[in-house]
């Protein structure tokens, strides 16, 4: 082969088929040399490497700001699809598992299908859902992840850690909403009602609930930041949250933050 | 004018990128922007779009920062390929547009081929592979240099550079196949 008896021509064709000049058949040619000699090959590489520098040697500019703050925006935007996509994997749909569907929790979410829902819930029975709810309040969790409008939700329990209440927070509409999934009826001249338990200093009452089986109540998203939830039994109508829960709490529960 | 070698705190900021943490990515733009952003500007030679190409880049690097590893490039040659590929690409994609695709050489680049500006090159940050490349640019005429280097960055053949720079295809060819005779005897001394 001619060429690599020629080694100034095998590296100045080398060096414009790394710049990228060598163009048309002439190009195809030493493509196909350099698949079939090691030392063509072993040139064409080195000038890539060489002339990959001229890109570095290339003078500064500053970028706008703004650049870095839509990068931001758009790395978030990836872990967070990411983590969606793991949840996903990690919560395999079980055939008869209501829990399990992601539908249906969405479908609580809003507000039209919401007491269809509710109707199949209270046809639930409790017990299965006791059974399962270790291992599947993890799962829901993963899975109201992957629903972004959804920041936090806690399943508050009675002492036999029966679920009773569950609760969700939407940051964008400040909207919590309480569906009661257990049997519990509060006496007409009582009133259930909701507080937060922050770390430090007393419970804030985050309102009161209606008798109804959906309660929707308003909260600022520093007021439901809080590790725990609870449910305290109150003369009818509540009492002010200055005063802290009067009467005994009920239900009880850790609040998880389903964002990243 | 960074004097220490950049490449094993670029490399370590890679690595970091590659197991998924935002505030190496943060890091590695603070160091690495405003000379990706000259990469950027040179390929497409508008600013709006270069800012576009950027970001772009980067969010490829964070995508693709897992890849590094089976590379032998160094770091700064790893990303800046990355963002001319990004600006070709958008280049391509605004190809339809002939316009667009034709427009006017921004000033620096036409002063400098046109007369005997200085050496725009700049090798700060750059790696030692592109200091080395950088000496050897340096002994050529500022033309063919100029030339050389407008070939790799818009990946533009014999043609395109004289249409763009209004000059003869017999002048390009040879400033270009000069530039790299030079280039080669420099870089077998050197390298």
């Amino acid at each position: 082969m001619n060429l690599i008896q020629n080694p100034a021509l095998l590296e100045q064709l080398a060096a414009s088929y790394a710049l990228g000049t060598l163009r048309g058949g002439a190009r195809r040619r030493f493509e196909a040399l350099a698949r079939n000699h090691a030392e063509v090959r072993a040139q064409a590489l080195i000038w890539q490497s060489r002339m990959s520098s001229v890109a570095e040697l290339q003078p500064h500019a500053a970028p706008s700001a703004l650049v870095w703050k839509r990068i931001e925006n758009l790395v978030k935007a990836d872990k967070e699809a990411k983590a969606m996509q793991a949840a996903r994997v990690v919560a395999k749909p079980e055939p008869s598992g209501w829990w399990s569907s992601l539908n249906l929790w969405r479908g609580l979410s809003s507000m039209g299908a919401g007491v269809a829902a509710v109707a199949l819930m209270v046809g639930v029975n409790l017990n299965s859902i006791n059974a399962k709810l270790g291992g599947e309040v993890q799962e829901l969790t993963a899975k109201l992840s992957a629903t972004p409008e959804i920041q936090y939700v806690a399943v508050l329990a009675d002492d036999k850690a029966a679920a009773s209440m569950l609760v969700t927070f939407d940051p964008k509409s400040k909207r919590l909403t309480l569906k009661r999934v257990g049997g519990f009826q509060e006496q007409a001249d009582k009133s259930l009602q909701l507080w937060a338990l922050p770390q430090a200093g007393g419970p804030r009452s985050l309102g009161v609930l209606g008798g109804d089986a959906v309660v929707r109540l308003t909260a600022a998203s520093n007021d439901v930041n809080v590790p725990t939830l609870a449910i305290s039994l109150e003369p009818k109508g509540g009492v002010p949250s200055s005063g802290g829960p009067t009467g005994p709490v009920l239900f009880k529960g850790t609040l998880i933050q389903t964002a990243l | 004018m960074s004097t220490s070698n950049p490449d094993t705190t670029l490399i370590a900021l890679i690595d970091r990128i590659a197991l998924a943490d935002e505030k190496a990515l943060r890091e590695l733009y603070e160091l690495t922007s405003s000379k990706l952003y000259g990469v950027a500007v040179r390929v497409v030679s508008n600013r709006e779009w270069a800012e576009d190409v950027l970001q772009e880049a980067f969010i490829n690097i964070w995508r693709i920062a897992g890849d590094y590893k089976a590379t032998l490039s160094p770091p700064m040659a790893w990303m800046a390929l990355v963002v001319r590929s990004r600006g070709l690409d958008f280049l391509r994609r605004r190809a339809s547009d002939r316009a667009d695709r034709m427009q006017e050489l921004d000033d620096v680049i036409s002063d400098t081929v046109a007369g005997d500006s200085p050496n725009p090159m700049d090798a700060a940050q750059a790696s030692e592979q592109a200091k080395v490349l950088h000496n050897c640019l340096s002994l050529l005429d500022n033309k063919q240099r100029e030339v050389v280097s407008l070939a790799y960055m818009r990946d533009m053949s014999h043609g395109e550079l004289a249409e763009q720079l209004k000059l003869p295809l017999g002048t390009v060819k040879t400033w270009i196949r000069r530039g790299l005779e030079q280039l080669r005897g420099c870089m077998a001394k050197l390298a």
